[in-house]
């Protein structure tokens, strides 16, 4: 059973920069859970090790990575300082579940949208839709249990959205559009988009 | 879950880190990488393969669990059809003490059955912890303490795994940044002690083992001293890079000249190797590019040439 423990408070010194804060000032007392006497001393000295440090480096560049390459045109919208704002909040939420790019991604989608200031951002609720549906359509199914085709909404002309922030611009005064993006996923894996105007 | 399956015993253990064929020189898959597979298979005798990234694992409880990415899957069939493959497991979490994944485990075997692998490996190290309804992964090998406690947890799950995929099964020693203080044994001796007693071979990961020596300032050569190589089957090279003080198992680079002689001391003492093989993140590869990648490997079939038989011709 401490073993457990032991394993689940290593792992909290490595992706856990408060945990492993508490426990640099609080010692001992930061430490709850059965652990036995070596496994107390052996976290109390890795608390100091720089190559904690670097190991949660490594964890973080992990989880960026997923980001990066899942959510392209996400990142390119919210920019390099605002990014990092919301994954500092986002990694302290939501733990890292498996090595798998889109859980993480999609979970990163649901946090934006919980996150009223980054959603008044022009475009990005537009933008972390399209790129979440990209991802659900594209997800790992089991036979015909989830849908092959969804719609977004879109407020601006998303040909125009799109082309700027995949050629990594950004987006200024795209023009309004009122219409629906239809993705429909093909045989091959690939996605088909239609866009549809909204009638008036 | 159970860590401990019912009727295990050290004895039930049988040795099958022998008789593995000579395969020779390997090179570890990446997506960006299948045009040089394609193109270049006179290059390497087998290719590796990280199972993990061929199918997504839905989590405990689903059904099916694993749901394979099935063009990939087609292409490693196409892969099987030339030189053999080979499985190095990343999904496996073999260290994790709250829970042992049998069903990683069956998934594997299903695959044997399928792609007649001559052996198969994973790390000694956890990357999976408990923490309420989920698990959290840390997508970093973080380091087992080197006591008996951790053969105890290992040795059944190694029983039982040598039980459901009857091939030689190797543990790669660790790449770490920090160490458990205070550990009852020491690497080489430890690792000597899992395979003695589990029945389980080493892929020696000579980069890891390599990084290790110099972020700790520990003596290499002193630990391939001490090791018993006849339990080596496979060994791996890979390049890294710098960060912070650090030097890193990034898989970034060419192999540097330390590993290379590492390579060569190690070679000759390996009665029982099977193979030597590449890794290389498939993000460095357009960097890398196919020139060098190329003569990477045909520097991996000097030194396997040097003190190795000819690789063996593997049906197919």
């Amino acid at each position: 059973m401490s073993q457990q423990v032991f394993q689940r408070l290593v792992a909290r010194l490595v992706v856990d920069p408060d945990f492993r804060d508490l426990v640099r000032s609080m010692g001992s007392a930061a430490i709850d859970g059965e652990l036995t006497d070596l496994e107390r001393r052996r976290l109390l000295a890795l608390v100091d090790d720089p190559g904690v440090t670097i190991t949660k480096t490594l964890h973080k560049g992990f989880r960026l990575g997923k980001i990066l390459s899942m959510l392209p045109l996400t990142c390119q919208l919210l920019g390099g300082k605002r990014l990092g704002r919301e994954l500092r909040v986002f990694w302290r939420v939501y733990a890292s579940r498996s090595f798998y790019y889109i859980d993480e991604a999609v979970a990163f989608c649901s946090f934006l949208e919980t996150r009223p200031a980054a959603m008044r951002l022009s475009y990005l609720p537009e933008i972390v839709a399209y790129e979440r549906t990209r991802l659900e359509l594209q997800r790992p199914r089991l036979g015909d249990s989830q849908a092959t085709s969804r719609e977004i909404s879109f407020n601006h002309d998303p040909e125009i959205l799109l082309t700027t922030l995949a050629r990594k611009s950004r987006p200024h005064r795209i023009p309004a559009r009122r219409c629906t993006l239809s993705g429909t996923l093909e045989s091959d894996g690939s996605i088909q988009w239609v866009i549809a105007d909204t009638a008036h | 879950m159970s860590t401990q399956p019912a009727g295990y015993s050290a004895s039930t253990v049988i040795a099958t880190t022998t008789n593995v064929p000579k395969l020779g020189i390997g090179l570890a898959y990446q997506g960006p990488m299948r045009p040089f597979i394609e193109e270049s298979n006179d290059c390497f005798n087998y290719v590796e393969v990280v199972p993990d990234i061929l199918w997504t694992d839905l989590g405990p409880g689903q059904e099916p669990r694993y749901v394979e990415d099935q063009p990939s899957v087609d292409f490693m069939r196409e892969v099987r059809s030339k030189v053999p493959l080979i499985p190095h497991a990343i999904g496996l979490s073999i260290g994790s003490a709250h829970r042992f994944n049998r069903d990683h485990v069956t998934q594997l075997a299903r695959w044997h059955e399928q792609f007649h692998f001559p052996w198969h490996s994973d790390h000694f190290s956890y990357n999976l912890v408990e923490n309420g309804w989920a698990d959290i992964n840390v997508g970093v090998t973080l380091p087992l303490p080197h006591d008996s406690e951790t053969l105890d947890l290992l040795a059944p799950r190694i029983a039982e795994i040598r039980s459901m995929i009857p091939i030689p099964f190797l543990l790669e020693n660790n790449v770490y940044y920090f160490n458990m203080p205070e550990q009852e044994m020491e690497e080489a001796i430890f690792l000597n002690r899992l395979c003695q007693t589990t029945g389980c071979g080493l892929l020696l990961d000579l980069h890891n083992l390599y990084v290790n020596s110099r972020n700790a300032g520990t003596d290499a050569l002193a630990f391939l001293d001490r090791l018993d190589l006849d339990k080596v089957i496979e060994i791996h090279v890979a390049g890294g890079m710098e960060m912070d003080g650090f030097y890193l198992d990034a898989h970034s680079g060419t192999t540097p000249a330390e590993v290379w002689k590492l390579l060569d001391f190690t070679l000759p003492r390996c009665t029982n190797l099977g193979g030597v093989t590449f890794e290389l993140f498939g993000s460095w590869f357009s960097e890398v590019g196919e020139e060098r990648l190329r003569r990477e490997l045909h520097i991996m079939r000097e030194y396997w040439s040097r003190h190795q038989p000819e690789p063996e011709r593997v049906s197919l």
